[in-house]
């Protein structure tokens, strides 16, 4: 087993295993995955801060078993910055914070190739900072079917007066975050409008959306997943890797760019490779910087 | 994870302590049979049939039939050690006189930076000699009794239990009866014919196995259940939020 000490930050990190090939059908090893996340965190970082991070592991790659971990694991080093977090049975729970870059590789070192975070930080659990429609297609629907209920979706919102931003999930779906920032709206409250909002955009196209989980009613549909307004649920964190056979992020887009491609017949287009994602992101900047910072309201309607 | 100084005379060995089991069983959430969604635990009070929230709910110490000592959170803190910084050494045992009986749990400690040398030094001592360190030492808002020894070339803290939580043997031991010397002679010969070096890796848990083996058998099969979505109630949502949506949709639809 290879192994080899880092120091950054003054903070000793043991790093192993980089010959590893986590994305076999690839060939993107352990190795790659730090270096990836290393030139992603200036972007990633912001992002992670003070929410209670949710490891995705793949010891063994992405072909074989993975297992999430929610509580900081017991062995991590000293300088990890954690928090307690309350569970929905009203037991404790110790969460590690990826509040700096070396806490990120060390991360990224256990072979956690997918990093979750919450909708809140975990000094405000209760009052989310973004609200967020998860398009999730159906079995025979793409990620272009996403990019039509998107842009519907986005006018929608700008109707009602709230700036919207997508993300591609880096596998088969977008996500669409509308930033709050203000610590008012409970999730409760953005439970209540993302659901509404999805069974009306499932009652006007009905064709195209449905608002129920159960699999087999949406095979052809794009499920508008209002459910991840919860306290309890994560979702991948923009710039993590996905756990696919090709090294996918799940990457911030621009407008324009869906609207571009959402007539067009390649939904492999809207996907964002690792070195894709590094070259757009040193190049645009922070696409969802604004997802940290704008402030918006809910419209009390 | 707690992390500190070991310390006694002048040595002084900065480290972090680790667990060193991970107990192996197999979890698994209870369901409610109907449509597979996790199931919660609440307080429930038997007196007024109802569900108790967490802000109602204290601490009692039961000295009698329904009579009981409420204490709070503040009062057991304002009792609780504070929080040791360092392992301080006072004794080194012989380990062969602390019966197993006494070990609570095991944990590795790991050096921290600068600490190596000594470290291994004192890993190296405590082999040669087969002695362990005793210390008392804070853990979360316990203070312990623990034995710091060396186990293949690292340091192992091993909690103990205090001598008032061991039950004693006493009246365990028949006392009638003599052992003849002729069966004592039969009974190691055959003890002899079965000795072996200790080799736990020969052993596992095999319902352990089993049921991961199981497990993964029914997720090839497909023979998962998905929870339902939480609803919170039924419908689309309130009706003035839904009236006003469906105003702006039509307007969306119509400039589409």
């Amino acid at each position: 087993m290879s192994r080899k000490v880092v120091e950054v930050a003054g903070k000793r990190l043991s790093l192993s295993n980089l010959e590893k090939d986590l994305y076999p059908s690839y060939g993107f090893t352990k190795a790659h995955v730090l270096e990836y996340y290393s030139r992603i965190a200036e972007f990633i970082m912001p992002h992670l801060k003070d929410r209670a991070l949710t490891l995705k592991r793949y010891p063994d790659g992405v072909e074989k078993e993975f297992f999430f971990e929610k509580r900081c694991p017991s062995h991590h080093p000293a300088w990890v910055k954690t928090a307690e977090v309350r569970r929905d049975e009203g037991e404790q729970m110790t969460v590690c914070l990826a509040n700096d870059p070396e806490t990120l590789l060390w991360v990224a070192n256990l072979a956690s190739l997918e990093l979750h975070v919450p909708l809140a930080r975990t000094s405000s659990p209760e009052t989310p900072d973004a609200m967020v429609f998860d398009l999730d297609p159906g079995e025979k629907a793409n990620i272009l079917d996403c990019a039509r209920v998107a842009l519907i979706l986005r006018e929608l919102l700008s109707r009602l007066h709230l700036s919207s931003y997508p993300k591609t999930s880096g596998q088969k779906g977008l996500h669409v975050f509308v930033p709050l920032n203000c610590q008012e709206a409970t999730f409760e409250d953005t439970k209540k409008f993302s659901k509404a909002v999805a069974v009306i955009m499932q009652k006007n196209y009905p064709d195209l959306v449905t608002a129920k989980m159960a699999k087999e009613l949406r095979t052809e549909k794009v499920f508008i997943n209002w459910s991840q307004n919860d306290a309890s649920k994560t979702m991948i964190c923009v710039y993590s890797l996905r756990a696919r056979e090709k090294p996918f992020v799940s990457f911030p887009l621009e407008w324009r760019q869906l609207e571009q491609l959402a007539g067009q017949g390649d939904p492999e287009r809207l996907q964002v490779i690792y070195s894709e994602a590094v070259s757009r992101a040193e190049k645009m900047g922070d696409l969802f910087r604004e997802v940290l910072l704008k402030k918006q309201k809910l419209p009390h309607l | 994870m707690w992390s500190g100084t070991i310390s006694f005379s002048l040595v002084a060995i900065p480290v972090q302590l680790v667990k060193a089991v991970k107990p192996g069983r197999i979890s698994f959430r209870t369901l409610h049979s109907k449509d597979y969604s996790p199931l919660a635990r609440r307080m429930f009070c038997p007196k007024q049939e109802k569900i108790v929230p967490p802000d109602e709910i204290v601490r009692g110490y039961e000295i009698g039939p329904d009579r009981y000592i409420p204490i709070t959170d503040e009062e057991l803190e304002s009792v609780s050690p504070e929080r040791s910084r360092t392992i301080e050494i006072v004794e080194f045992i012989d380990m062969k006189e602390v019966d197993p009986i006494y070990y609570d749990h095991p944990y590795y400690l790991v050096p921290l930076k600068g600490g190596e040398k000594a470290y291994r030094l004192l890993a190296e001592v405590l082999r040669r000699t087969n002695r362990a360190g005793l210390a008392r030492f804070v853990l979360a808002e316990r203070e312990y009794l623990v034995a710091v020894k060396s186990t293949e070339g690292a340091l192992t803290l091993i909690t103990l239990h205090y001598s008032e939580e061991v039950l004693t043997a006493d009246g365990i031991a028949p006392k009638e009866g003599k052992v003849a010397a002729k069966e004592i002679k039969r009974m190691e010969k055959s003890i002899k014919s079965m000795m072996a070096g200790f080799d736990p890796g020969k052993y596992a848990d095999e319902r352990r196995e089993k049921v991961m083996n199981l497990l993964k058998h029914k997720m090839k099969e497909q023979a998962l259940v998905e929870a339902p979505a939480v609803e919170e109630e039924e419908g689309e949502g309130p009706p003035d939020l839904v009236a006003a949506l469906e105003k702006i949709m039509h307007d969306v639809k119509k400039s589409r």
